[in-house]
């Protein structure tokens, strides 16, 4: 398997942008993220590897060091909820506690019907409206107990 | 150069190399887990602290593998504050380790051990569960990785990035949580996976050859030279009690092998520890071949050649240079034609160390003016000659069973060999050493000289073939009309 | 609170200012025009800077114009010259870069090009942490605008300055906020910080000569360059210049990030601008400026937020982002959440750090959830000091040790308390964000 074409055509657009290729590789994790499933596949580093001229365990290497890349398929939906310090001030462990009643997950895994992975994540720089999660790369701030049941409740 | 000052002695050092090079080529022991002198420091582990000071600052603590030598500084290993700093690191560096010193390969020579023993930590404070992991994680046929053990010191890592020049592992994950994986679990792959066994500091990557085979302070270690290739990259050669060798390691050697061998020449062990060794010496009586005194043998051999019949000799590959020219001059005296049997390149060339030559005397031999012949080059020769004289570890096995059984009925085969065999022309057999019983000198492809080491003793009544030609000297008819 | 001027936060208020058309309406881009225009030199610049007295808004509070003087004589190394504007905004209570980049991403475009003439850079590469989309592509678009307009690229608004601008993204390690992980995660590596020296004004990206700048103190430059050093030193204290952006959150009743000139006190921050304490509660603890700098107590909440004032208390002013918290809370607890979080966020190069940032979180763990022993507190404070200073290659071991220095210090009898009870008497399970309506 190869990397679609459509990202091929953008990363080296993105190569272009730094001295050495190696430098987008972070930036093509993200696509590769967001366009193949939601998680970084073994076939999706070696993929990256050969277009990057790197070893797969090179880009194993780097993508196993960034918390936003998912070396495993999540749930469908994935609620990060920020439990550092000014959210934790503010509720976030009943956030959390929340979240994972209403969607059936377990805090740091996935719904049993893999529509919904929870996890805990540090400092998002929502401080002064927290408490906060991101929901699939959105933020949702100055939570309490029914803008959570709603915001959830909306999702399709 | 530059002069600096350490524990008290002026110096001179390289400022180009880090400062733990000075220290540790001047007796100071700094310790060290990520630094390593063939692999690029990174100055992680924070264990070699030494105190510098420089003009009129007040000393500072800093590693010495990421600091270099300026002239005129003033470094204290061994001062109060860089004992704390490095005792503190200690402290931490064990705070995760399973310290199971008792059934781990690497006691006896794991840094981590000796430092914390020579630092006299003996109890940790540490009431925290410590990292439950993988203890016994294969990654592929060499290595197995114990990854509780594991300090993170990233050597292993960086070994695959810059010597074979191919990354294989990585420090996954970050954190605490990290640990030195390969890519989705896939088999470590090369003929170089070894290195990182040695290169460990501590007992999480270890041999699986190795595994639970010695407790290392039993084992007896020579310095020699691996005969797998004509690099003869200088090694340690292991023996467990006087009986196997357990292990072949690289000895650190700038002009030959750095700090590195093959897996090839580390796992050729198999080869010396061989059973089914040749004792003594054997006779033809008819059919058979009886076990008869070396002296027996040696006459035969005299007496065969005695009459001036053509003769050829044909070396081992492994023949030292001492053996060479002992069996050269034997060749001389007798007007005999001399090689040594070469067999063809074996493949395993590569841009690291392996020559892909499996001669390692070549050059050795070549400068005494020993011709290297295939075996299939020497067979015409055999055919011809009267006597024929096989001489040197594997020598019958690199001519092959073909060529020896065509010599001739008509003429003589003596052989000089480690392993017995059998073939029609055969008239004695006599043991030798092989090549981790034996000393002498060989020179590699681009002539250094390095040392063969008698690391366990040969069979029963085997003596040198340095020594048995000296015998059959003495053995000589000029010698015995003088002695009667 | 004395009246003051504003200007970081104007243009954010205004709707639609993140458009180019609108951001020129309120004089956008003219001082960079200036720069380019009048002759004046990257030189004039750096010492323009330098007099102004502006100190880096990320952290460390160091002298922005003398960061910049530090980057080698242009006819002297040839090398490329690259800029990073550091917008990984991730210790933790700070959110004040954001609202930059959302509301004004033209600001921090001028900003950063003021900032590359300065240094002669003809690339600057803006790391965005990954997680803020909004602000990654607020700029991003903003440098696309730019771009169009002349302003970004070849020969910028007319001039012989030509400098690109690159944007990149972060994936969510707290580390590649410091500015040397930072550059190795620009360079596509794992955020490993880098031994200094070599200072990346020696050898930063691609071994090249680098500045790495935090989004607020470039925002500054424009306005030093149009209003002048004199007007920027004439705001704030001996050592701490221009206005701030503070990040007041926890405890209070209006959470924000509000501009302040430097000179008023935490106090008048407190409780003139985010409402006071909750609840009618009185204030226990705070951090001045995110989880890495030293706790302080209620009663110092008298103290000037500056760099020499918080100094003078035991703290620092970090990345001024204030986390206020009420006598309700339990500090093993809160100790739990900021050790965990360098546990997390430790890269596990340096022994020290990663096992010191784990032994840590696991003790404030034990004694928060009722099962501290006896030598816990001792031994908290003895890691701590094996931590650091400067033990390691970055400061993040530092910034994991502080905290807990300054919370053993100030709090010994409460976790000693906590220790001795086998539980914590401030742990609340009671529901808190029910009990506030958020604004």
């Amino acid at each position: 398997m190869a990397l679609p074409q459509t990202l091929v055509d953008e990363f080296d657009a993105l190569v272009k942008n730094y001295p050495e290729r190696r430098a987008a590789l972070i930036m093509a994790l993200h696509r590769c993220q967001e366009t193949l499933g939601g998680w970084i596949s073994p076939q999706t580093m070696e993929d990256l590897g050969t277009y990057f001229g790197l070893e797969p365990v090179e880009v194993f290497g780097v993508a196993s060091f960034y918390p936003m890349f998912n070396l495993r398929p999540t749930g469908q939906h994935v609620v990060a909820v920020c439990h550092n310090i000014s959210c934790d001030l503010r509720g976030a462990q009943d956030v959390i506690a929340r979240v994972c009643e209403l969607t059936g997950a377990p805090f740091g895994g996935t719904s049993k019907d893999g529509k919904w992975s929870v996890r805990g994540v540090e400092c998002q720089g929502a401080c002064a409206n927290a408490p906060m999660f991101d929901l699939d790369g959105v933020y949702h701030e100055d939570l309490t107990a029914d803008k959570v049941a709603r915001i959830l409740g909306a999702v399709r | 150069m530059v002069k600096i000052t350490v524990n008290g002695r002026v110096i001179d050092a390289d400022p180009t190399k880090p400062l733990i090079r000075a220290c540790h080529d001047n007796g100071a022991d700094v310790p060290m887990y990520c630094y390593h002198p063939g692999l690029t420091p990174v100055g992680s582990c924070r264990i070699c602290q030494v105190e510098v000071k420089q003009g009129t600052a007040p000393g500072r603590v800093v590693v010495a593998c990421r600091t270099n030598p300026v002239e005129g500084m003033v470094v204290d290993t061994e001062s109060p504050k860089a004992h704390e700093t490095r005792r503190e690191c200690l402290e931490f560096l064990l705070k995760d380790h399973p310290l199971d010193c008792p059934i781990c390969d690497k006691a006896g020579e794991c840094d981590l051990q000796d430092f914390t023993f020579d630092e006299g930590q003996s109890a940790g404070r540490s009431n925290e569960p410590r990292r439950s992991l993988e203890k016994r994680k294969s990654l592929g046929e060499v290595i197995v990785l114990d990854e509780e053990r594991c300090i993170l010191c990233s050597r292993c890592v960086r070994f695959f990035e810059e010597v074979p020049k191919k990354a294989q592992l990585t420090v996954a994950d970050l954190g605490w949580r990290s640990v030195i994986s390969t890519f989705a679990d896939r088999p470590l792959t090369g003929n170089y996976q070894g290195n990182i066994a040695d290169l460990c500091p501590v007992g999480a990557l270890t041999l699986k050859k190795f595994r639970f085979q010695a407790r290392v302070w039993n084992l007896i270690k020579m310095a020699s030279t691996c005969v797998e290739c004509s690099r003869g990259c200088s090694i340690q050669v292991e023996v467990l009690r006087g009986s196997d060798v357990k292990r072949f390691r690289p000895r650190t050697n700038p002009k030959v092998n750095g700090w590195w061998m093959c897996d090839v020449g580390r796992f050729a062990f198999d080869h010396a520890n061989a059973a089914n060794r040749l004792e003594g010496a054997r006779l033809r009586e008819g059919t058979e071949l009886l076990q008869v005194p070396v002296e027996d043998a040696l006459c035969a051999l005299r007496d065969a050649l005695m009459p001036a019949k053509s003769a050829a000799f044909v070396l081992s590959p492994f023949c030292t240079v001492e053996e060479g020219r002992a069996m050269l001059a034997l060749a001389r005296r007798h007007n005999a034609e001399i090689a040594f049997v070469a067999p063809p390149p074996n493949g395993l060339k590569d841009d690291l160390l392996h020559t892909g030559d499996p001669c390692p005397n070549r050059r050795g031999l070549t400068e005494l003016g020993i011709a290297g012949l295939t075996a299939a080059e020497l067979a015409p020769k055999l055919v011809l000659a009267k006597v024929v004289v096989v001489a040197g570890e594997r020598v019958a096995e690199l001519l092959g069973m073909t060529v020896m059984q065509a010599v001739p009925p008509a003429a003589s085969l003596f052989a000089f060999e480690c392993h017995p065999f059998e073939a029609r022309s055969l008239v004695a057999l006599i043991g030798v050493p092989n090549h981790v019983e034996r000393t002498g000198t060989i020179v590699n492809v681009e002539g250094v000289r390095g040392p063969l080491a008698a690391a366990k003793p040969a069979p029963r009544s085997v003596r040198a073939l340095t020594r048995l030609l000296e015998d059959l000297e003495r053995l000589s008819p000029r010698r015995e009309a003088a002695t009667r | 609170m004395k009246a003051f001027e504003t200007y970081l936060l104007d243009r954010a208020k205004v709707e639609g200012n993140h458009q180019l058309a609108t951001y020129k309406k309120s004089g956008g881009y003219k001082s960079l025009e200036k720069v380019l225009k009048t002759g004046i030199t990257p030189a004039q610049v750096i010492d323009e800077t330098k007099k102004s007295g502006l100190r880096g808004r990320g952290g460390a509070g160091f002298s922005t114009g003398m960061k910049w003087s530090f980057m080698p004589d242009v006819a002297k190394d040839p090398r490329p010259r690259y800029l990073a504007i550091n917008a990984d905004e991730s210790e933790p209570g700070t959110c004040k870069d954001r609202v930059l980049m959302e509301k004004d991403p033209h600001g921090l475009v001028e900003g950063s090009l003021l900032s590359a003439y300065a240094i002669r850079a003809k690339a600057v590469y803006i790391y965005v942490r990954g997680e803020y989309r909004l602000s990654y592509d607020r700029v991003a678009a903003a440098v696309r605008e730019a771009r169009a307009a002349g302003l970004v690229g070849k020969n910028i608004a007319g001039s012989d300055f030509s400098c690109e601008i690159h944007m990149h993204k972060g994936a969510g390690a707290y580390i590649c906020g410091e500015e040397t992980g930072l550059m190795e995660s620009l360079e596509g590596k794992r955020g490993h910080p880098r031994q200094k020296p070599p200072f990346p004004a020696q050898s930063g990206l691609w071994n090249s000569p680098t500045t790495v700048n935090n989004v607020e103190t470039v925002f500054n430059a424009p306005f030093i360059m149009e209003r002048g050093a004199a007007w920027f030193a004439g705001i704030g204290t001996p050592n701490s210049k221009g206005n701030f952006l503070v990040g007041i959150s926890g405890h209070v009743n209006k959470p924000g990030v509000y501009e302040l000139p430097f000179g008023v006190t935490a106090k008048e921050i407190l409780e003139e601008k985010a409402g006071g304490m909750w609840q009618g509660r009185k204030l226990k603890a705070w951090f001045p400026g995110g989880s890495s700098c030293a706790l302080l107590e209620g009663k110092d909440v008298d103290v000037v937020l500056d760099h020499d004032s918080l100094k003078a208390r035991g703290s620092s002013l970090g990345t001024a982002a204030m986390v206020m918290m009420d006598d309700h809370t339990s500090i093993a607890r809160v100790m739990e959440v900021i050790a965990r979080f360098y546990e997390h966020e430790s890269c596990g190069q340096c022994s020290q750090c990663r096992e010191g940032t784990q032994w840590l979180s696991q003790i404030f763990r034990r004694i928060a959830h009722g099962r501290g022993q006896p030598d816990d507190v001792a031994t908290l404070e003895s890691l701590a000091l094996g931590m650091a200073p400067g033990k390691t290659i970055c400061a993040l071991s530092d910034a994991a040790a502080i905290p807990t220095l300054s919370a053993v210090k100030l709090f010994k009898d409460e976790l000693i308390d906590c220790i001795r009870q086998q539980r914590d008497p401030l742990a609340s399970p009671a529901p808190k964000y029910a009990s506030v309506g958020a604004h």
